[in-house]
This record gives structure tokens, sequence and C-alpha cells, in this order.
């Protein structure tokens, strides 16, 4: 059972990857850093010279520096697609300013003195630069360097939620999966390179006079070294390129059960769900795994693939609520209780395409919903208690999360407050369990296998029966972390592979079986 | 040769860093420009070898305009001192020494020997000082690195910006006194740039004294002392006008003002030279109770400070009565 496996185990079965991730993180870290320096170093230079562009480049590349990565990657996106391209871009942007602000503020503290001494001895600004200020600045300017790289190997890890590899698959994987050792296996290394190149970094900058200038040649050199790492892991072929999220390229009922049980071996790459639907419908990508309710599924008219050979379990959702709140305030469970039966596959859909591609507010479409179904209450301001409702980053925890807070407000003397964005089920669960927040919306088949981690027997004993599945997580759930499953609400938001329904069409692939054919 | 015509150098629009400056220096003669900051001394020096360019007026060094030359190739043939030398940090003696025949591109023997031959009349033994770095030596060496690579490419010119400011008083005494007899002088045009009046005084064949941007007099130090052209200039030395006259008087000088001696055949066991100057001289009478010889060439004088003192006076004298016309030097 993979729980037991010691982190050793793991990172053994996982070497070949753990290689190929790590070079790609070395690659993807240093092309960007070689871009930056090539750029940032002339323009760090050309603005000790024209003072009047000085403020207005830091200016930009500062604001850069600003942006939140996953947002600058998701800027990439319309512009560059997925894959290695922009993930390069913006590591470069990143690592941008401290170059620049490095080489300008290098270039302007060398002393005065000296270079009125260059020039005075008839150098001319070539002379100047390359003998004189370069030389002097080049401690200064390898620290900014330093610390480029270091920012770079961390924001590289979210490289793995557009496509573009690193050891980020691992990390979120692990993050997705709640399985430890492969966030430990993700994390460790790339701890482990940002302090090694920090430390070569450094070694470099403490060089004495005499070596300074084998840096300036030895520098650009192992820049391109190390550049090239990207390039080693050679994609592998098929046609189709599939889109898997890290969560799904771990799981038994992911990408682990399509090649046991399909046999299937497509080219496949880690992709974030935020932006693989967008990937599909663009052609980026062929197949992706999506989640069967999502309301992008509808806005980007993809088609969902049969599952016949049934190994995606049934994935209801119900409210799962610590059971010390449900004895403390008993009107709780009834007022939750109120969604049950209201909501199915078609219906979430729809609500998911209200939110996810017309951008509504999910707190405005959960209050539409709940007034159509003649279950919204005004609130009655009670000040009994505070319920803390969470959700996963998922439209549809965005929107139950809502849906409860107006059930709360309107049906009890408690107040709630909504606690959404909780990055996976990991952190997720973790936050129940530790009474930081009451109760969120989880679904039966990753209680089953996430966070129960099931063994093979039990899931193949159950995984064909919605209903037993329910009743083995509810005992489970009960025993083992005081946790209740309240009633499914009565959607099945299951893993599914879906395409593009043109493409779909073309190839006549209906079922997941089918695909084997285009390999 | 250096010399500069009507030369303005405008900052700002109203008023002149440098006004009118016109002056010319011969091979082998020493100009000091001496003024207080802000007179514009350093702002003349830095327009020669095109540091700064000047608003008006034309520059000829060697008898050519120095706009008529790439500012790299002009001042490859002129040697520049700086205050705080500006030795490059991450170059060693030697290679600071070779930057300008690097520069022009001589072969490496030749600026091997070059740098050697340098050191050694600078009192740096090559085979101890070629490969240190400028930190590793005390100011007054650093100095005369810095001297000694204004000198490597052996220019007829030579500009030095404070080049003694920066060390300590026994230090600077010290350099100073090795800079004067430093035969790679000789035939140089040299400026040198000072707000230190002994200084001045004891390097420059002539010194041109600034005040506002103006070149308030220029002449030989005897000149300025005893004949000043204005207020300014009278000012400017009165609190050391005494030492400064009597430093620069020669026994020579004050030769014709000497009363005639009663005794010329009592000779002091030590007998000056006539180009001794009158402050030695005083200093000598101590020692000799009253009484020194000196040799004029053609007789030989004996006299005492009081004789000295009352020849001096009649001199200054004559020099103010007589203005122009009198011969000071």
């Amino acid at each position: 059972m993979e729980a037991q496996q010691s982190f050793f185990d793991f990172v053994q079965q996982q070497s070949g990857k753990l290689l190929e991730q790590t070079l790609q993180h070395i690659g993807l870290t240093f092309i960007s850093l070689l871009i930056a320096v090539l750029i940032g170093v002339p323009l760090g230079i050309l603005i000790t010279r024209r003072k009047r562009l000085a403020a207005p480049i830091l200016g930009l590349a500062g604001i850069m520096q600003t942006i939140p990565s996953i947002a600058l990657l998701g800027f990439m996106i319309p512009l560059l697609g997925i894959g290695p391209q922009p993930a390069i871009v913006a590591l470069f942007l990143y690592a941008l300013l401290p170059i620049i602000r490095n080489t300008y503020t290098g270039i302007k503290e060398v002393n005065a003195t000296v270079v009125d001494a260059a020039i005075g001895m008839g150098m001319s600004r070539r002379q100047l630069l390359y003998r004189i200020q370069l030389p002097l600045a080049m401690p200064v300017l390898l620290a900014g360097i330093r610390t480029a790289t270091v920012i770079n190997v961390g924001v590289a890890t979210l490289a793995a939620y557009i496509a573009a590899g690193g050891l980020g698959e691992f990390i979120f994987g692990g993050i997705a999966l709640n399985n430890t050792h492969m966030i430990l296996a993700g994390a460790i290394p790339a701890a482990l390179l940002a302090i090694i190149f920090d430390g070569a970094l450094a070694l470099l900058q403490h060089i004495p006079f005499r070596r300074i200038r084998t840096v300036l040649y030895v520098l650009p050199v192992l820049l391109v070294v190390l550049s090239s790492f990207y390039l080693l892991p050679v994609a592998y072929g098929t046609k189709l390129v599939a889109g898997f999220t890290p969560e799904f390229m771990g799981r038994k009922d992911g990408d682990l059960g399509l090649r046991k049980v399909y046999g299937l071996q497509l080219r496949t790459v880690v992709i974030s769900d935020m932006i693989m639907y967008k990937a599909a419908y663009e052609k980026k990508l062929d197949v992706i795994s999506g989640s069967s309710t999502d309301g992008r599924v509808r806005a980007f008219d993809l088609v969902v693939l049969e599952d016949d050979k049934h190994i995606f379990p049934p994935y209801y959702a119900a409210p799962i609520v610590r059971n010390a709140t449900l004895e403390q305030y008993p009107e709780l469970a009834p007022a939750l209780n109120k969604l049950v039966g209201t909501i199915n596959d078609s219906i979430m859909t729809e609500l998911n395409y209200r939110v996810d591609y017309l951008k509504e507010d999910p707190a405005k479409v959960a209050k539409d919903f709940l007034a159509a179904q003649h279950l919204l209450q005004p609130a009655r301001n009670g000040n009994k208690g505070v319920i803390r409702i969470g959700s996963k980053i998922f439209g549809d925890g965005y929107i139950l999360a809502n849906m409860y807070k107006l059930l709360i407000d309107g049906y009890t003397d408690l107040r709630a407050e909504t606690h959404t964005g909780l990055g996976g089920t990991k952190i997720a669960f973790d936050a129940l369990v530790n009474k930081q927040i009451d109760l969120y919306p989880e679904y039966t088949g990753t209680g089953l296998l996430v966070i129960l981690a099931a063994d093979q027997a039990t899931v193949d004993s159950l995984i064909g029966d919605k209903q037993k599945v329910y009743e083995h997580v509810s005992n489970a759930f009960m025993q083992r972390y005081g946790i209740r499953w309240l009633p499914p609400i009565g959607f099945n938001n299951t893993y599914a592979l879906m395409m593009r329904r043109q493409q779909a069409s073309a190839l006549h692939i209906k079922r997941i079986s089918d695909l084997k054919a285009q390999q | 040769m250096i010399k500069l015509e009507h030369v303005y150098k405008y900052f700002s629009q109203n008023r002149p860093a440098v006004s009118d400056v016109s002056l010319e220096v011969q091979p082998g003669e020493t100009l000091v420009l001496l003024g207080t900051s802000g007179s514009g001394k350093t702002t003349t020096l830095r327009m020669i070898n095109r540091l700064v360019e000047p608003s008006e007026g034309n520059i000829l060094v060697n008898g050519k305009r120095i706009q008529d030359q790439s500012p790299e190739d002009l001042r490859r043939g002129i040697g520049y001192v700086l205050q705080e030398n500006g030795l490059f940090p991450h170059y060693t003696v030697a290679e600071n020494i070779a930057v300008v025949p690097n520069l022009l591109g001589w072969d490496k023997t030749r600026i091997t020997e070059r740098v050697d031959v340098l050191m050694e009349k600078l009192h740096l033994p090559p085979a101890e000082y070629r490969q240190k770095y400028p930190r590793q030596l005390s100011g007054g060496q650093q100095q005369r690195v810095g001297l000694a690579r204004a000198l490597a490419a052996d220019p007829p010119v030579l500009l030095m910006d404070e080049p003694f400011g920066a060390l300590d008083p026994v230090t600077r005494a010290s350099v100073r006194k090795e800079f004067r007899t430093l035969d790679e002088l000789a035939h140089k045009t040299v400026i040198i740039v000072t707000h230190d009046v002994q200084e001045a005084f004891e390097l420059g064949t002539r010194i041109g004294l600034m005040d506002d941007g103006k070149l308030q007099q220029i002449g030989a130090p005897a000149e300025l002392l005893f004949r000043p052209a204005n207020d300014f200039v009278t000012a400017f030395f009165r609190d050391q006008r005494l030492s400064l006259e009597l430093k620069t008087l020669t026994l020579a000088d004050i030769k014709p003002y000497l009363p005639p001696t009663a005794d010329t055949d009592h000779y002091q066991p030590h007998v000056l030279p006539g180009s001794t100057s009158c402050w030695d001289a005083l200093e000598e009478t101590m020692h000799t109770e009253g009484a020194i010889s000196v040799d004029f060439r053609t007789e030989v004088f004996t006299m005492d400070s009081r004789s000295l003192m009352t020849a001096i006076t009649v001199y200054k004298q004559t020099a103010l009565a007589h203005g122009s016309a009198t011969k000071l030097f």
C-alpha cells in the first residue's frame, strides 16, 4: 500500500521521472536566466548612459516582479499558449528586475575617480565598459544573477501548471493527491537546487580580482550548458496530446488507471485545471482530464468520453462536517440537507457554466438558484455561533459553499462565513481536521481514494456502486476523524476524459477504449 | 606646449565657471594653477584633455586644436594624474602603469621594460611591487604609481589635478621632492592644479592665480608676490607673505641692494652659492652668529642678517616703485 511506502522507496521508484523533472527544472531556470542576462545586462548598461530611461525601465521591470507568478503564467497563455514558451517568458520577466537593477547599481557604484582616470587615460566607452566598469561591477551584477536564479528555481515549480514540466509536477501532484512523499520528492530537489546554485554563485561573487575577467567568459558558457538540460528529456510520440492535472496524473482512477485498465500510452503533459479546458478548445491539447459537471465542458463545446471500463469511481458531492459541530448545533444538519435532491449533473454544469464562463459571481448564482427553488430566506443575522464553510478551488465548491452560507444564515441563528479557494483536497481536509473550518463539500470518490487511500481490494469491491462507496466513506470518516458525511446532494462530478466535439466525431471516438486506436 | 585662447566654460546660463582664460605653457615649464575651490582651476585643467568641453575659445596642445582630434587620441598623448590617484583596483601595479602603452598598442617587451624603468625611478622596486594590487600599497606609493601611469607612454604634456592633495603632510613633502627631481619631467609641459600655496611656490616655474573663473594673475612666483596685479592677489598671499618672499628671493636677486661691505677678506668656513634662497640664508645666520659668506661668482660677500633684511626691504620698495620695468627674475 502506497501510504506505507517509505520516501526512499518512492524516490527509487520514480527516479527516472525525478531525473527528468530535475533536468527540466534546471533547464527552465537557466534558459530564462540566460535570456534575462542577455537582455537585462545591456538594458542595465543602457540606463547608466541614458539616465532618463532609468526610472521607466526599472519601474516596468519592478511591476513585472509584483505580478503574482500564477497570474503572470495565466496572462501568458492567451499570448503563447501552453508549454515551455510561456513558462520561459514568465520566468524571464521575473529574473529581469534583479539583473537590470544590479547591473545599473553595480556600474553606478564604480568609484567615480577610477572612471575619470580611465577616461582621462584615453579609454573609449567600450574599453571603459569591458575593462573597468563591468569587472568592477561584477560582484554586484553576480548578486543580481544570484537573486534571479533563486527566484527562478522557486517560480519554475509553477511551470507544471502550464505543461512545461519541472519539479512542480511532483509538488502539485502530491498536494492534490495528499501524497507527502510525492510533495517532498519535488520540494526537496527544488530546495537543493536553490541552495546549490545560490552557493555556487556566491563563490563566483567573491572571486579575487585577478580572476574576475575569467568570470566574464565562463558565466555565459555555464548558462548555455545548463539551459540545454531542458532539451534532454525528449517527448514521446503519439498523435494525440493529452493534458492531465497533477492530481489526475498520480491517481489510480486517473492516468494510472488509464495505463493499466485501458492500456493507454498517450503523450501526456501536466497542466493546471484552470487552463486545461481552454487549451483543449484552442487545440493545444486533444484529450483532457476534466470533471463531468464543469461549466467549461459546455462553454468550449467538449464531449465527455464514455468510461466503458469503469475506472472512474462515483464522485457524489456531499457536505462533510465535523461531528462536534453537528452536535453543538443540531439545527445545522437540516439546514444543509435542504439542498439534497435539487441539483443533478446538468444543473450543476449549467451553474458552473455561469460562474466559470459567464463570470457571474458564485454568490449571486447561488442566490438565484435558491430563490428559484423557493429555498431562499432572508438572513436572520443570528449570533448563536459562527460556522466556517470551506471549499476547494473548483466552481462546484464556490457555488455550494455560497448556497450553504445562505441556508445557514436563513434557516438558523448561526452566522456562516466562507473560506473558499483552499488549494486542494489535502489542504481542505487538513483545515477541517485541524478545526480551521467546520465543513466543506467533498466527493465520495475523493474521500475513498485520496483521503482514506483505500487498498485495491476495498476499492475494487466498492467502486461500481455509488451507495456502497458512500456508506464506506461515511463509516470510515466517522471512526477515524469524527467527521460526518451528510446525504449526497445528487450530482456526480466524476472524472472524465473529454475532447473537442469536432475532433472526436472526426476520429470516431466515443469511448475511452477508442483512443487506443489513435496511439 | 599648451595654449589657451579666451576660453570660457558655462555650466549654467548666467555665470561662467571659467571666464576668458588665456595662457601658454612651454615645454620644460611647470605652470601651477592656484586658487580656492570653485575658482575654476580644475575645470580649466579638465578642458585641456576634453574631460570638460569648452564653451568658447581655443585650446591647443602641441600646436594642434584639441577639437580636431578624437578625445581618446588626445588623452593618450597627455599624462593625467588625479588627486585620489584613480588607480584601477582590479589591476596590478604593473598593469596600472601599462594602461596607456596598452591602449597605444605597444608590444609586450617594450611595455615591460618601460614599466620597470619607471618603477625604479619612482622607488618602487619592480620585483617587489609589480604584482601587488593598489590596496596593498601606502598612500604615497599609490600616488607614485599614479604618476608612473601618467608618464608611462612618455607624453609631452602632463596634467595633474591636486596630485598630492590626499597625502599626509610628511608623505606629501617627500613625494613632492621626488617629483621635482624626476628627470622624466625635464622637457615636459606640465600644468598642476592645487590650492596649496606652499606647493605652488615650490613646484611652479610660473603660477596662475585663479578666482571666480578668471585668471587673476599669471607669472613667475616673485612677480605675484612683489608685483601683484590686484587686491585679490595681495590678499591671497597675505598670511604667508614673509615666508613666501624669503623663500622666493635668492641672494643673487638682492645683491644690488646689499650695503657695501667692509670686510671681503674674512669668510665664513661655509660659503653659500648665490642661488640660495633668503630663507635658507637667514637660517644659516643662526648657526654662524650672524655672519654668512656668499659666492656671487665675481666676488664673495660676507654679510649679516641685518644687512640681508635691509637689502630685501629695498628690493621690495624698488619693485613696487618701478613697476613692470624692474627685472625681478
